[in-house]
């Protein structure tokens, strides 16, 4: 699933922070005890829904925020008390914040001649930056006189020319359009690498965290509910919330039968599940199993033996172009999704509204959550 | 179709009827008095009527115009004089008001967001009473014998009354107390709506908060900044009311040229051209500063 750069394990932290809490008002808990480390050269994604705190971290990372309790450090200096424009960290901002009244050029420049860099020092870099991003001819003009896909590219190009030690994203596709956010997203990935920058990025589009990055925190209500590279969130969610939030998931609620160690039956209400590998539980334990629709398989005739597959009837078609998600009601009323790769031009299993439908998996299909 | 086409008609119709008001407004209570304005400057008796103004002798019309007064304007160094000073009152009253009003306003559009509307408020209640009533009581606060002078007296600070009265000084707190509010007004308007991210982004890019108040509050502010001045500075220019009850003898404004024009020398074509000469004098700079404004946005690629 992830095509995003992999960390070699070798590399030094750069970012570490520690027990971050930012209570707003006294009450609420916008960020709760949040620890994490990130590695030289990495790409890290905040993932969540809206009021999930990702952002409030990503601006105390910043130095718009001032945290309740811990410590942030970069380089193993404390920085947490530095104001913004002290820190060795640039951000690229949601909608960009790009100044109006300065050209691109200017925009580029801004946090170098801060620094007092010698004129001719600013000429080269801002040229190095325009050239990364492709917008050497556009130097001159304003922000308002580009497109939305211009403007992120002079953002970006903006937040890199002091060279920083961290680059935040905050949302950095979000106002593009789907079409534009799918080549940008790519675009995006090899600027950084090129630049070699250790990246910080938030985001709700999980689609974005997992093309982007090399490693995903998926937040909710201030912490974190599992940190993983991409192919592990999803494939290996560690609660039934991750399994929720990332990616569409049936979930069947179940007690262990069986509990070996190179396999566990689980026994649901609607079929009983054989798990090809053993789990973190024990016998009559309740557990979860999160079964992606991707990896079930629909067909008319009633598949052999008595595990890991159900019966029911296709209520729902949804055509996709490149697949399609059949809904498929159990008898017990529950309904689940399956999803079929259109791999030829026909419909691929000649199911419509109304049929019976058997649905199958295989026994390493499914994942058992205990949370 | 055709139901579609004449709707579209009766709509562009309807809009150029409401386009039109504006409009029609603007020649009824600008553009004819000032034609007439400029007819009068232009005759030789406020009397004289356009048809007397044209000459048919010829077989074709030859328009007689008069520039007398035009030239009496430019041979007496009194107007000149007049008008410099005028000009120059409404610079100083133009820079204190937004020496004044620029922190006013800032601090204003960055106080609480339930505290706006009680600061807006205090900025328009000196409306309430009258302009002149509230010119009076700068008088009386400021004359020799009055209030400030009276308290620095008893308290011991000053020995002899201060004269703050009948000068440049009681002249230019009167324009700056009255015209305050206008310089506040658009200001606060516009500072109001700064995007805060900006300063955010700067001081992300290593800026102080210092400096970037500079860079970005500042630049981004223009246009409250030209508003705010040209309510303060137009006005400022052809003020009469003030420098005639807290102004002195050296203190002349062109306000007061005009008035003694019209009502004690009764020369209404003289005082009509020391009126245009003035509004060119205010439409000339503004006039000028638009063109440098567009040169400055056209886009350079």
């Amino acid at each position: 699933m992830a095509t995003g750069p992999k960390v070699a394990n070798t590399r030094e932290d750069l970012l570490r922070v520690e027990g971050l809490t930012k209570i707003y008002d006294g009450a609420v808990k916008a960020v709760d005890n949040v620890s994490l480390t990130v590695a030289t050269g990495e790409i890290f994604a905040l993932l969540g829904g809206s009021g999930c705190g990702k952002s409030t971290l990503l601006r105390m990372l910043a130095g718009f925020e001032t945290p309740t309790k811990g410590k942030i450090f970069l380089a193993d200096e404390d920085i947490t008390n530095l104001p913004p424009y002290k820190r060795p960290i640039n951000m690229m901002f949601q909608s960009y914040a790009l100044f109006p009244h300065l050209s691109v050029w200017e925009n580029i420049a801004f946090g170098l001649r801060r620094d007092h860099v010698p004129n001719d020092q600013i000429k080269e870099r801002v040229e190095s930056m325009l050239s990364l991003v492709q917008l050497g001819k556009y130097a001159q003009r304003k922000p308002h006189q580009l497109s939305g896909g211009q403007q992120q590219r002079v953002a970006l190009a903006r937040s890199l020319a002091k060279r920083p030690k961290l680059l935040l994203l905050d949302e950095p596709l979000g106002a593009l359009d789907k079409k534009l956010r799918e080549t940008t997203q790519l675009e995006l990935v090899n600027i950084i690498e090129e630049v070699g920058v250790t990246c910080v990025l938030v985001t709700h589009d999980q689609e974005e965290a997992m093309t982007m990055a090399s490693r995903i925190a998926v937040m909710s209500e201030g912490y974190f509910l599992q940190v993983g590279a991409p192919d592990e969130v999803y494939e290996m969610p560690n609660s039934r919330q991750v399994a929720d939030f990332i990616g569409n998931v049936n979930m069947f609620d179940g007690v262990v039968e069986v509990d070996e160690p190179d396999h566990v039956t689980v026994r649901c209400d609607e079929c009983v599940h054989y798990v090809g590998h053993g789990i973190s539980g024990n016998k009559g334990m309740s557990v979860g199993v999160a079964l992606r629709p991707e990896k079930i398989l629909l067909s008319k005739e009633r598949p052999q033996g008595e595990f890991n597959w159900c019966e029911g009837e296709v209520v729902e078609i949804v055509y996709f172009g490149d697949h399609t998600t059949y809904h498929l009601k159990l008898p017990n009323g529950k309904v689940i999704k399956a999803q079929e790769i259109n791999n030829t031009r026909d419909l691929s299993c000649g199911l419509t509204w109304g049929d019976r439908a058997y649905a199958r998996w295989n026994d390493l299909a499914m994942v058992v959550v205990t949370q | 179709m055709a139901k579609v086409q004449s709707f579209m008609r009766s709509l562009t119709q309807g809009r150029q009827l409401v386009i039109g008001v504006p409009y029609l407004w603007f020649a009824i209570l600008t553009a004819i008095p000032l034609l007439i304005v400029l007819k009068i400057s232009l005759s030789e008796m406020e009397a004289t009527s356009v048809s007397d103004m044209i000459d048919w002798t010829n077989g074709w019309p030859t328009v007689k115009l008069n520039f007398a007064s035009y030239l009496f304007l430019s041979s007496d160094t009194l107007y000149f004089q007049t008008y410099l000073s005028s000009l120059k009152y409404a610079v100083i009253t133009t820079v204190i008001c937004l020496a004044i009003g620029y922190p006013f306003a800032y601090f204003m559009a960055r106080s609480p967001k339930h505290l706006q509307p009680m600061l807006l408020m205090m900025i328009m209640l000196p409306f309430w009473t009258s302009f002149l009533l509230r010119i009076y009581a700068w008088k009386t606060l400021l004359v020799s014998n009055g209030v400030i002078n009276n308290v620095l007296l008893s308290l011991g600070i000053i020995k002899s009354p201060l004269l703050m009265m009948n000068n440049s000084f009681s002249l230019l707190v009167g324009m700056v107390y009255s015209y305050l509010p206008f310089m506040i007004l658009p200001l606060y308007a516009n500072l109001s709506k700064l995007d805060l991210r900006y300063l955010e982004a700067a001081a992300d890019l290593g800026t102080s908060p210092f400096k970037a108040f500079w860079l970005i509050t500042v630049p981004l502010s223009k246009a409250g900044i030209i508003a705010g001045s040209m309510l303060v500075f137009i006005p400022a220019v052809g003020e009469y009311v003030i420098p005639e009850l807290l102004g002195g003898p050296d203190t002349l404004m062109i306000g007061r040229v005009l008035w003694d024009e019209f009502f004690s020398n009764n020369d209404w074509p003289m005082a009509s051209s020391v009126a245009v000469v003035m509004i060119l004098l205010i439409l000339l700079p503004m006039a000028l500063f638009n063109k440098y404004q567009a040169e400055q946005s056209e886009v350079k690629v």
